[in-house]
């Protein structure tokens, strides 16, 4: 049973497309195909593999080495999903930041083959819209308010003017980086997620205790690297009991600061609905809260499903797509990637003014 | 007592009522606990919130600034009682006003900032949303989040706040306004100018992804130079 989805946006041709869309900024390579076709967007594949270190972190060569690895069998595997070959695909996209260097040119490689190969239009895709771009698909939202965390961003963001506006932002690391980097100093991470749980969830049930730890809001601008040192301090020594209480604390401490300024971004920007996307967004806890949150308002309230939340090939291709219907492709040889790329940079003529 | 209550405005944090007492109008500020906040954040914030605005409030007032008077508070229970200031905020007002008013506007609001800095008072949630335009003047409201420091870091973050504010919500006349801003604010505010123009460049390039040069050409400015 194919999973159609209705776009949110105008689209300006009648016929039939189909793109094909290449994700790899971090630690996942992914294929996607979507088909446009009267005004639905139709999920034909979404195949994606992620490199988990076995120990330490992400080590940026390591990951673009898995990528490369998997780049043709996950290609063939999408292709065959959807019951499609190469000639078929209308337009070819590729994540061109923001992102680590190496892990990003295998995407852009792959991506500029294929489109000089076979001589599709190619398309570059910023990352982080891609992100906002499926979750507003999915959700079907108009005109969200919309919370991305992940481990590389902790935004929120709304669309304004034909572009999408930063109302907050980090101002030094990720939440997910956060958590990460807290789990892997104390010893229970990696691996970082076991059976759809982060390390700092399962550590934060060993104990209901709760100790005050430094909570830094900047009017919508937070602050989580005082928290990671503060809670790192905490749990030297702390026992199993003790860190436990250390994560439970941890965990509170970093989302209150987040709904705190999502709240606030909701009230100055009046809008009707909330959206969560990035990796964090399959956090249990974070989406109970932004569901109070939402509840407390009267507005709906929607996160993307774990299989789009996380980084993905689906995303990609159909925010290229979008893009490819608004006129944007670029040539090969211009086909760059761009490490440093921020979601305010650009003009997206899809958004409504 | 009270003559009239009436439901007046939500804020992030707060129910606000308009109540009349006494043939006067007040605004009731009340703090609410949040069902995805844990309790021990509730209290704390809620305490020391109440205590913090009315504090820098009454501190505001008494230098002469444009603010809402802090007439009761009840710290355990969250609640301030202000002066009802009349008028609309500056982020209802500031894309459909004229060039000339604009000006006159941002540079007031520059002015008020630079006098509050000058008295090592930071809002910490500058924004237009935080302002009341109300007979020609600039009120500027919400100081929950306020504090007194001599970090002229605290000073840049406010005006990092409010630019980062302009350019989301008001991208057509961000540059313009925040110029005017400036241009008052170096005027009016009495330490050196400088440091805080430069922190609010690098707090600015303290963003995720910001492009590289940028980052190191400002942060060069403040090791190596």
């Amino acid at each position: 049973m194919p999973l159609l989805y209705k776009v949110p946006y105008k689209i300006p041709v009648d016929r039939e497309l189909v793109s094909l869309g290449f994700e790899s900024t971090s630690h996942t390579f992914g294929v996607g195909i979507v088909r446009l076709r009267k005004g639905f967007a139709e999920v034909l594949a979404n195949v994606n593999s992620q490199y988990k270190p076995l120990k330490g972190g992400l080590h940026p060569r390591e990951a673009a080495l898995h990528h490369m690895e998997k780049a043709y069998p996950l290609l063939k595997q999408a292709l065959r999903e959807a019951g499609l070959s190469l000639s078929d695909v209308s337009v070819v996209s590729y994540s061109m930041g923001p992102g680590l260097g190496p892990c990003l040119r295998v995407s852009a490689s792959v991506a500029r083959f294929i489109a000089s190969y076979y001589g599709k239009p190619l398309v570059p895709v910023n990352h982080a819209v891609a992100h906002i771009e499926v979750g507003r698909l999915f959700s079907g939202l108009e005109d969200p308010l919309v919370i991305y965390v992940s481990g590389g961003n902790t935004m929120i963001v709304a669309a304004r003017d034909r572009g999408y506006r930063v109302l907050g932002e980090t101002l030094d690391i990720p939440l997910g980086n956060l958590l990460d980097t807290f789990a892997r100093e104390v010893g229970i991470a990696p691996p970082y997620v076991v059976d759809g749980k982060h390390a700092v969830d399962i550590c934060a049930e060993w104990s209901q205790e709760f100790i005050p730890l430094p909570y830094t809001v900047k009017g919508s601008d937070l602050s989580f690297s005082g928290l990671l040192t503060a809670a790192l301090q905490k749990a030297r020594g702390a026992g199993k009991e003790g860190l436990g209480a250390v994560c439970n604390s941890l965990r509170e401490t970093a989302f209150n600061m987040l709904v705190e300024v999502a709240e606030r971004s909701l009230l100055l920007t009046g809008k009707k609905s909330i959206l969560l996307v990035g990796g964090v967004a399959s956090n249990t806890v974070l989406k109970w809260k932004l569901e109070k949150l939402a509840e407390t308002h009267g507005i709906p309230y929607y996160g993307t499903p774990p299989e789009v939340a996380g980084d993905n090939g689906l995303m990609i291709s159909y925010t290229g797509l979008l893009m490819y219907l608004h006129g944007v492709s670029v040539e090969p040889e211009k086909a760059l990637v761009k490490q440093r790329l921020r979601l305010d940079e650009g003009d997206y003529p899809w958004l409504r003014e | 007592m009270a003559e009239r209550v009436a439901y007046f405005n939500r804020g992030a944090e707060a129910v606000l009522y308009r109540v009349r007492i006494l043939g006067s109008d007040l605004i009731v500020k009340k703090r609410l606990d949040k069902p995805y906040r844990h309790e021990a954040f509730n209290k704390v914030f809620k305490e020391y919130r109440t205590r913090v605005e009315a504090r820098i409030l009454s501190h505001l007032r008494s230098l002469g600034l444009n603010v809402p008077a802090p007439l009761i508070v009840d710290v355990s229970k969250g609640i301030l009682v202000l002066e009802y200031v009349e008028g609309t905020p500056l982020s209802r007002l500031v894309d459909s006003m004229s060039r000339e008013e604009r000006g006159r506007v941002a540079g007031e609001f520059g002015r008020q900032v630079a006098v509050m800095h000058s008295n090592r008072i930071y809002h910490g949630d500058l924004t237009l949303a935080n302002t009341i335009y109300s007979g020609g003047e600039v009120y500027i409201i919400d100081f929950g989040l306020a504090g007194y420091s001599d970090d002229v870091e605290e000073y840049a973050i406010d005006l990092h706040l409010l630019y980062r504010n302009l350019q989301a919500m008001h991208p057509g006349i961000a540059e313009e306004f925040m110029n005017q801003f400036l241009e008052n604010y170096r005027q009016w505010y009495s330490g050196v100018f400088e440091d805080v123009r430069k922190r609010f460049l690098e707090v600015r390039v303290r963003g995720r992804y910001v492009d590289r040069e940028l980052r190191k050409t400002v942060m060069r400015d403040r090791y190596v130079s």
